[in-house]
């Protein structure tokens, strides 16, 4: 009896220890990295050792691995067995695998460079001119300029309603101290082109327009070797029934054929595009359908604050309108001579952009001369720019341009 | 599951006679899994950097606070400070793009910016159509055109600042900054602000610089250097001024317990070490 007695004691203290331990054990351990500790002689406290590296598995193909399979446990030395791959033999669209690039049926080897419109292209107006092989001539056309001096072209109590129409954008639209940029800037468009669209009863062509959005916009055209395509919802498309009379004239245009396309070594002008490998060939459309009764676009409208994702600065916001305005004209001039690439149009195709950030105002007027756009030299596209803070001029800009092809 | 699996097999292995095994278990015991009877295995430790794309996108960054995988701190005095963005810098600067072929190639300068990680300044370097981050050197400017060659010809070239060439095509007395020992493996000696080596000697195939701390190094003369001082050279001269810019560096306070200095205190004046060789030479012993 005593001596079962001094058993349950001696084995009441081994537990008693050994307790003890545990408890220092899972105090010591780090969480969720509980090592086991088998050896209950020597201390806990002592450094902890360094991690175990797994064992590196090796996988010879050919060599059939000997497993654990057929004795339902684990045996030391054989490899864990691994069952088939299991398939979903129903189709579940939340658990869908797209296949690899190259067993798409669309992939083609040839890879195909993107502009879409959260594209931010590094070396900005000068890579754009190059991909579309245009010519940037420094200020807008007299021509258009001169439209808003005639009297009859101006609205009544032109400055004040401007003004009115700026400070409705910037102060007034809000319960609180200032509007946002997004909302400040497009308030301010929209009343801008109310108050253009105000001349419709002495213009009457101006009611053969109408205006869009997040139309899809996909252009295709080859530079040298490599495919481009513009894609993407850019802003607003102010459409028309006839189309815009052409700037430069044709010895303007025939002069072009000596200027140099500027080089932007050692930077290659596909940085900063979307390399796609698969895609469709050719696929140009213009947003709208064959039988839209306003197929000729006249002007588009970018807003910096459009896409919160990308901030796009200045120099970049100027790439993104040229290429955008290029890619609108190069698919109306593709539905009106074909995708063959012609090396002068009869009728060059003309297409006006405007972009703000809400306080500055960007004007370019793109004259689509050529589609044969695969070498450096012929006829370029021509690009008339211009750029202006605020003073009065800027609305006479913003209407000469609105006005242009209904006087 | 499992366990369902392998009472029912053994049992049917129990109750029929032992020749005849049924193909049921056979059939089952494919589908036999393991299962675990300890805790989790991992260790505490996950690794914030998981992508395998270079990409120049700053990214965040996870900090230790000098604690290892056990949750102990490993190293004193580090923790807190201003949150930081890891820009990944290319280390190796004699990299060719995909589709080009292998021939010295010139790159562009966009910008150069501070690094909240090092203590250099960094330069974003466009060419071809990849851009990139190294490490900027001293008069390095946005708009700079900077060239990288891997040939070594007869001639020592005339090296500008920024350049990157190897050991063997620069002329001695060179003034070099992110050195690699071993060609390829992309540059991991003189990175900090203000540093440079020397190029000491070239001896047939291989090259010995100078480190910024005196010590000799023999390399291959077909590992890549850049040329010149690395950017930020007044980095030494700053003034912390008080505790809280420590602070904010993530700089803890070392413990204000007074310790009895060992023999590793106190200044030294003792001989420069060996010079350390980076490069396998045939031994003569081999035969």
């Amino acid at each position: 009896m005593l001596l079962e007695k001094t058993r349950c004691l001696k084995a009441a203290a081994q537990l008693s220890s050994q307790t003890v331990l545990l408890k220092e054990l899972s105090r010591l351990s780090s969480h969720g990295g509980a090592r086991r500790h088998f050896g209950i002689s020597r201390p806990l406290a002592a450094k902890v050792p360094p991690p175990r590296k797994p064992r590196e598995r090796v996988d010879i193909p050919g060599l059939e691995m000997v497993t654990y399979a057929d004795r339902m446990h684990f045996v030391p030395g054989l490899t864990k067995p691994v069952g088939p791959r299991w398939e979903r033999d129903y189709k579940d669209p939340r658990y869908y695998e797209s296949p690899p690039a190259h067993e798409m049926p669309l992939f083609k080897e040839t890879p195909c460079y993107v502009f879409n419109q959260r594209t931010s292209a590094l070396e900005g107006v000068r890579q754009a001119l190059w991909l579309t092989k245009t010519k940037l001539i420094p200020h807008l056309p007299p021509q258009l300029l001169s439209l808003t001096e005639n009297p009859a072209n101006q609205i009544p109590d032109q400055d004040e309603r401007v003004q009115n129409a700026i400070k409705h954008a910037r102060f007034w639209d809000t319960t609180q101290e200032r509007p946002g940029k997004e909302k400040y800037s497009n308030t301010l468009l929209l009343n801008l082109l109310h108050l253009c669209a105000t001349l419709q009863s002495s213009h009457p062509a101006i009611g053969r327009r109408i205006f869009s959005e997040k139309y899809s916009l996909a252009a295709t055209w080859k530079r040298g070797e490599d495919v481009f395509q513009i894609r993407g919802q850019n802003g607003l498309l102010h459409n028309c029934m006839d189309p815009l009379p052409e700037v430069s004239g044709k010895q303007e245009v025939a002069d072009t054929a000596d200027h140099v396309l500027e080089a932007l070594y050692p930077v290659s002008p596909t940085i900063d595009l979307q390399k796609v490998h698969v895609y469709k060939d050719e696929p140009n459309c213009t947003g709208f359908r064959g039988d839209y009764p306003y197929p000729h676009a006249h002007t588009l409208y970018f807003l910096e604050g459009a896409d919160a994702r990308c901030k796009l600065r200045p120099e970049q916001f100027r790439a993104k309108m040229l290429m955008f305005t290029f890619g609108n004209a190069l698919v109306r001039a593709h539905k009106a001579y074909g995708t063959q690439p012609r090396h002068v149009l009869d009728r060059p195709i003309t297409v006006q952009a405007v972009g703000t950030n809400g306080r500055i105002f960007q004007f370019m007027v793109l004259q689509l001369n050529t589609t044969d756009l695969s070498g450096d030299d012929g006829i370029k596209n021509q690009v008339p720019a211009g750029l202006t803070g605020y003073k009065p001029e800027v609305f006479s800009k913003f209407l000469a341009l609105y006005l242009h092809g209904a006087v | 599951m499992a366990v369902s699996c392998l009472t029912r097999a053994l049992r049917s292995m129990t109750l029929s006679q032992p020749a005849l095994l049924s193909s049921q278990a056979i059939t089952q015991t494919g589908l036999c899994r393991g299962f675990l009877t300890t805790a989790s295995l991992e260790q505490n430790r996950t690794f914030w950097k998981q992508r395998e794309k270079y990409t120049i996108k700053p990214m965040g960054m996870k900090k230790t606070g000098g604690r290892d995988h056990t949750g102990r701190i490993r190293t004193h005095g580090i923790g807190g400070g201003h949150k930081q963005k890891y820009r990944w810098i290319d280390f190796q600067r004699l990299r060719y793009e995909p589709n080009n072929e292998a021939k010295p190639f010139e790159e562009k300068v966009v910008e150069v910016r501070y690094d909240p990680c090092r203590s250099a300044d960094i330069a974003l370097l466009a060419g071809g159509s990849r851009k990139r981050w190294i490490i900027a050197t001293e008069n390095m400017q946005a708009g700079d055109i900077i060239k990288t060659s891997g040939v070594i010809g007869r001639m020592a070239v005339s090296a500008n600042e920024g350049d990157a060439y190897p050991l063997g095509a620069l002329p001695v007395g060179t003034l070099v900054n992110n050195l690699e020992v071993q060609p390829g493996k992309g540059s991991e000696y003189i990175r900090a602000a203000g540093t440079s080596g020397i190029l000491l000697r070239k001896v047939n195939g291989t090259a010995i610089i100078q480190l910024p701390s005196k010590q000799q190094v023999q390399v291959l003369e077909t590992c890549i250097v850049t040329v010149g001082r690395v950017s930020n050279i007044d980095h030494n001269k700053r003034i912390i001024g008080k505790a809280g810019r420590n602070r904010w560096l993530g700089i803890r306070p070392s413990s204000g317990l007074w310790q009895r200095k060992g023999g590793w205190a106190g200044r030294k004046i003792k001989p420069l070490p060996p010079m350390k060789v980076y490069v396998n030479l045939p031994s003569i012993s081999a035969k």
